[in-house]
């Protein structure tokens, strides 16, 4: 039997336990073991972005990290912001402005621009174009993603 | 298959861990996972995750040096109000790294223990004169950054030996330094070449140059040649061009999947061309 | 009274309907679904790229604890896939190229499935590699398909008029050779299925991504030697498509023998890696054209030879000619058009189809020549295109009847609006002035089918519609939905017919034992055919509610209408009944009623005579588009600044979906012209995955300045056309054409990746290049 480590951490708010083998991606513990499959697998390196979530607050590639480095950080999933409704905004900006096609890489965009927002509030179309340089959409063009995040961020105080 | 994982909070911890042997540091695991996903690279008995050791983030003035801790994320150097302020060229590196959620995860000491030919925080910390800590059970000690690199993903590091602290030169009056990297995105690109060129502008002459490259040899190199070059001398359009030249002539890349060894060399010579002419126009 | 005011939902910006959840991350994909008892598969592919197998032994797989099935050639029915059968699930003479099969594991876990396929040892003889079709007709070339000792896999022939007559009658003549490079899809759903084989029923159920459905239980019945009647194919939503998922490819049999053979339900899916080097490209290929013009610009002559890298199999990308030739022959008015193709074999990655189907590749020669001609003419690109334009009436050489025909208005309203006139000029003038920036404008036009394509015996869909006791309407359309938005122009299309709002209506599009045949999703035809179709549906059900709403209310049928979920009088509005307790009344009434439809469209296209002649699309999509980039000269790299783009769209009918649509597939054009290069080297893919397969990234998409023409199509869905495909097709043309406009320099050969473009302009100033 192999190793596995025993962890502990906030997830979408609520204190969960898992044992993780110890080379284990946090994709894979959150959609294999946990059973989150809102956090997609795209690439497996950190190049597409659709496996992005916040751990404390930060957007990482969760196809990078290893699950072991979840113990004891707060992790939230796409699944974790659709449950806040303080982030209706944000989802329905993507829903109105039509930043979703097929929609595979929109639970790595979403989550991506949450993070994007926190740290630029009232970001320019730049800044909306360099925060999301790490998530790839085959569908749209990108345009409608970005006009989204901007949407999101009118009125935000 | 690893057997022990461990994430110490101390730096003792840390190296008694390494100390025992068949260890994989992991620090961002930006390039650890995917590569061991891969089957490329196998994880040691003992994973050792360093994430939480105290006292090895952030950059601070220490007398005569400046000092980067090794878990310093990319995203703290490119935000970072004192590296922005002091390093600019270090921000303006990180600033074309990769992507924001690598950025997030990713350290400088990741970045240097990966050896990269191409990694983007070492042509500029070549230029800048860094120093790389390592500490061991047995002491510490300090190498300088470019007899560190061995060969693509190599370096002098011992398996028990952690990558602690950088430790730079403090700008003197009239340093300056910046980084070019050739790609075609701001930031997601592996550099094809990447060229750093430093010095102390006075009067209009170059001294105290150092120039280095990025993914022209299996290691990021400096440019001997192109120092020379410019050298106490007026940064005009002759030494422009003969530093360019110099650059050109000096480096020997290989072709590969992202350019071949011609374009490289072309490229080296434009960039170093294009980086003078941007240091000469302030 | 109470009055209900008309409303309609055509040409608003509508949001995509299954959006909601999709940004929840409650979408469950083929990736996201499990069964229970389910095992997971896993391929071996080869590490050759042509090599005899001399023995596989799967022994030790076989051993190991947690591995229930491992399959290879010898376990399975020997029957190839693809269009000339040559593609064997599991190859067990040879291998033929780097992609290929050799067997393949079920186990529980993928980490035990990985080790048994580390455990099955093959022995190879190595044969000689084919790399370059050029080669694969010489002498010797080495026979990679046995039942094809000459190495043509297919070949098309299509002529009109006389070319040599055309040629006399030229005053300028242009020739050249054009060289389309490898890319592929990049999905970001990785491809996937879960086969569930029930021994004692026979029942198959398949968890597809496929794009064909119907064609597909066509096709695994044929492989399997099974009754389609027994399979059932469920499609969650798909995470791409883009033509992708029109072929079966041996991954999905290979999951049912697995799944057989284990008799527990097996799910497979490839990793991003496995997803560049075995899934399709796009077809490359070497086209060599010549054409000619009159001094006035009136073109004489096409004449076109292209040779097609068919690979070691025959997938949809051998095929890619029947588009082609469409661009040749038709979307100019040339009097001689000769046209001649061969896909050849080789040890190279096969193609499948790709969003526009050989038409990028072929826009790319033809949309260059014109500028040629235009040149050695001293018109101006706009000029030469206008002149030659297709109009509304016209009957091309090769029988397409353009009936709505929006082409000249494309032109001149994206020359217009791009200010191209005048930058065109201004940036030649500026070519020889110093500086390494450079700018250029280049225009690119293009047709593509719109309304379908015949190259089934049926291009039909088929719709079940139904209705419940509250006025909520459930559509069963046979037609694909991919990402690009059908399941919400369905919805506005029967709302407009019932008077209904976009809630009171859901679509059913997801499994073939619910919904009706359609031939799939391709060909840009879903709009315009599903749409006539559930358009179908809608009108029998309308009919049904107002001739019972006449019984009620001593009025007429043709005197009523439905509006807001109201039944109302036509002439002012005012409300007779609300629907919901019409339908009540049908259904609990002695007669017992509900409302349920069926309808089945088929376009008035005809499918092709041999020789390629016939009005293969009901109707055209024509567009233009104008790229508007910067060179830098130092390091090759070309910025795209801008594009305008202005498409014959036949009717606007869901503006937002439509203008993701064209973003998207300029995003698209623009990867294929400048950053995407799937990179083959003696067989070998040397950049199977996203970090060396540039995709286009946020921070590099152009400004879009998107106009649409609507050109009212007399047969299309309330006018509309279909443009799935366009927005991608003009792009490499227009960037080629800006790159000259730009430097002077002429490319031919894609990808115009910095280190090409810096090549070409070096070589151009007489430099040495290594």
């Amino acid at each position: 039997m192999s190793l596995t480590v025993e962890i502990r951490f906030t997830l979408n708010g609520s204190p969960t336990r898992a044992a993780v083998p110890p080379g284990l991606t946090a994709l894979a513990m959150l959609r294999d073991i946990v059973g989150l499959t809102g956090t997609k697998y795209g690439c497996g390196e950190g190049e597409c972005g659709a496996c992005t979530i916040l751990v404390d607050g930060l957007s990482v590639n969760s196809c990078l990290m290893f699950a072991v480095e979840c113990d004891g950080r707060a992790i939230t999933t796409v699944e974790g912001l659709a449950a806040d409704p303080a982030n209706d905004r944000l989802r329905d900006a993507f829903v109105e402005e039509g930043g979703v096609q097929c929609g595979f890489c929109t639970p790595g965009m979403i989550v991506q621009s949450k993070y994007l927002l926190s740290q630029h509030p009232h970001p320019s179309h730049e800044q909306i174009r360099r925060g999301l340089e790490g998530n790839l959409c085959r569908c749209t063009g990108y345009k409608k993603i970005i006009e989204a995040v901007a949407k999101a961020a009118e009125g935000t105080p | 298959m690893v057997e022990r994982y461990l994430a110490p909070t101390t730096l003792d911890e840390a190296l008694k861990a390494l100390a025992a042997g068949d260890a994989t540091i992991v620090a961002g695991g930006t390039d650890v996972m995917p590569q061991s996903q891969a089957g490329r690279f196998k994880l040691g008995r003992t994973l050792v995750n360093i994430r939480r050791v105290a006292g090895l983030q952030g950059g601070a003035k220490e007398g005569d040096e400046i000092r980067l801790g090794a878990l310093t994320t990319i995203s703290q150097l490119r935000e970072d109000a004192f590296i922005a302020k002091t390093l600019p060229v270090l921000a303006e590196a990180a600033d074309h790294f990769a992507s924001v959620q690598i950025r997030n995860m990713g350290t400088l000491g990741g970045n240097i223990g990966n050896a990269s030919p191409a990694g983007d925080t070492l042509v500029p910390l070549l230029v800048l004169d860094a120093v790389v800590e390592l500490r061991s059970a047995k002491g510490m000690r300090r190498l300088r950054l470019d007899e560190f690199f061995t060969g693509p993903g190599k370096t002098k590091r011992t398996p028990d030996e952690l990558i602690t602290n950088i430790f730079v030169p403090a700008p003197k009056p009239g340093f300056v330094a910046r980084f070019a990297k050739f790609g075609t995105r701001p930031a997601l690109d592996i550099s094809a070449v990447s060229v750093g060129i430093a010095g102390i502008v006075k009067d209009g002459k170059i001294s105290n140059v150092r120039v280095a490259y990025g993914a022209v040899a299996p290691t990021p190199v400096r440019g001997r040649a192109a120092e020379a070059a410019l050298e106490g001398k007026t940064l005009d359009a002759a030494t422009l061009a003969a530093a360019a030249k110099a650059a050109q002539g000096e480096v020997k890349p290989i072709s590969d999947r992202r350019a071949t060894a011609w374009y490289r060399r072309e490229m080296i010579h434009n960039l170093v061309k294009k980086v003078l002419a941007d240091v000469a126009h302030g | 009274m109470t009055v209900v005011a008309k409303s309609s939902l055509i040409g608003k910006r509508i949001p995509k309907m299954d959006a909601p959840e999709k940004a929840a991350g409650k979408t469950r994909y083929v990736q996201d679904i499990n069964l229970p008892g389910q095992l997971i598969g896993k391929i071996l592919r080869t590490d050759r790229v042509h090599a005899r197998i001399v023995s596989i032994d799967t022994a030790a797989a076989k051993a190991l604890p947690g591995v229930y099935a491992v399959l290879t050639a010898a376990d399975i029915p020997k029957r190839g896939l693809g269009v000339n059968k040559d593609n064997p699930p599991l190859k067990g003479d040879k291998v033929r190229t780097i992609r290929d099969e050799i067997a393949a594991v079920a186990a529980e876990t993928e980490e035990i499935a990985l080790e048994a396929l580390k455990l099955i040892k093959v022995v190879y003889e190595d044969l000689p590699i084919l790399a370059d079709p050029r080669q694969s007709t010489q002498p010797g070339a080495p026979v990679i398909q046995d039942a094809k000792p000459d190495n043509i896999a297919m070949t098309f022939d299509y002529a009109h008029g006389d070319v040599a007559q055309g040629e006399k009658e030229s005053d300028v003549v242009v020739e050249s050779e054009f060289y389309l490079h490898y890319v592929t899809h990049c999905c970001m759903g990785v491809s996937g299925i879960i086969a569930d084989f029930e021994p004692t029923s026979g029942n198959l159920t398949l968890y597809s991504n496929t794009q064909v459905p119907f064609l597909h239980k066509r096709e695994f019945s044929e492989v399997l030697g099974m009754d389609p009647g027994r399979i059932r194919i469920i499609q969650p939503p798909i995470g791409g498509g883009f033509g992708s998922k029109l072929d079966i490819y041996p991954f999905e049999p290979i999951a049912v023998y697995l799944a057989k053979a284990a008799r527990r339900p097996v799910k497979l899916v490839f990793t991003r890696e496995e997803e560049f080097l075995a899934s399709p490209t796009r077809q490359p290929a070497l086209c060599r054209l010549r054409s000619g013009a009159k001094k006035d610009g009136t073109l004489t002559f096409r004449a076109v030879d292209i040779l097609l890298d068919n690979g070691g199999y025959t997938s949809w990308g051998a095929t890619i000619p029947f588009v082609m030739m469409q661009t040749f022959s038709s979307l100019y008015r040339v009097p001689h058009c000769l046209f001649h193709t061969k896909a050849v074999y080789s040890n190279n990655p096969y193609a499948g189809s790709f969003r526009g189907y050989g038409n990028l590749q072929a826009t790319f020669t033809v949309e260059q020549h014109m500028d040629m001609l235009a040149e050695k003419l001293g018109l101006d690109p706009l000029a030469i295109r206008m002149k030659n334009a297709q109009e509304s009436g016209e009957v091309t050489g090769q029988g397409m009847v353009f009936t709505s025909c929006g082409f000249k208005e494309c032109l001149t309203t994206a020359a217009s609006r791009s200010d191209f006139a005048r930058k065109f000029t201004d940036y030649a003038q500026q070519q020889s002035k110093p500086g390494n920036k450079k700018r250029g404008i280049g225009l690119a036009a293009m047709i593509h089918v719109g309304g379908g394509a015949k190259i089934y015996p049926s291009d039909g869909c088929g719709t079940i519609l139904k209705m419940d006791d509250f006025g909520h309407v459930t559509i069963m359309t046979g037609a694909s939905e991919i990402g690009q938005g059908s399941e919400t122009v369905l919805a506005q299309l029967v709302c407009e017919e019932l008077g209904l709002p976009l809630d009171a209506v859901s679509v059913v599009n997801n499994d073939t034992e619910v919904t009706p045949w359609d031939v799939g999703v391709h060909a840009s035809r879903t709009t315009f055919i599903a749409g006539n179709s559930a358009i179908g549906a809608a009108r029998k059900a309308k009919d049904k509610i107002l001739n019972a709403a006449a019984k009620v209310t001593n009025m007429t049928a043709d005197q009523l209408e439905m509006r807001g979920g109201f039944v109302v009088r036509a002439a002012d509005g005012e409300m007779v009944m609300p629907l919901p307790k019409l339908l009540r009344s049908l259904h609990f009434s002695d007669k017992a009623e509900l409302v349920m439809t069926t309808h089945y469209y088929e376009p008035s296209s005809v499918h092709q005579d041999k020789k390629f002649m016939g009005n293969v699309s009901a109707t055209y999509a024509w567009a233009a588009q104008i790229c508007e980039i910067e060179v830098d000269t130092d390091t090759g790299i070309v910025t795209l600044e801008k594009v305008t783009a202005a498409h014959d769209v036949g009717r606007v009918l869901n503006r937002m979906g439509l203008e993701g649509q064209i973003e998207g597939g300029i995003v698209m054009g623009q990867g294929y012209a400048l950053t995407e290069d799937l990179m083959v080297r003696q067989g070998k893919v040397l950049n199977p995955g996203f970090r060396d397969y540039k995709l286009v990234t946020a921070p590099e998409i152009p400004e879009m300045d998107i106009s649409f023409i609507e050109s009212m199509d007399g047969e299309g869905p309330q006018g509309a056309k279909g443009v799935g495909e366009a927005p991608a097709i003009c792009m490499a043309a227009a960037i080629a054409n800006a790159i000259h406009n730009a430097t002077g320099v002429r490319l031919t050969r894609l990808p115009f990746s910095p280190e090409n473009v810096y090549r070409a302009l070096v070589t151009a100033k007489g430099g040495v290049v290594e």
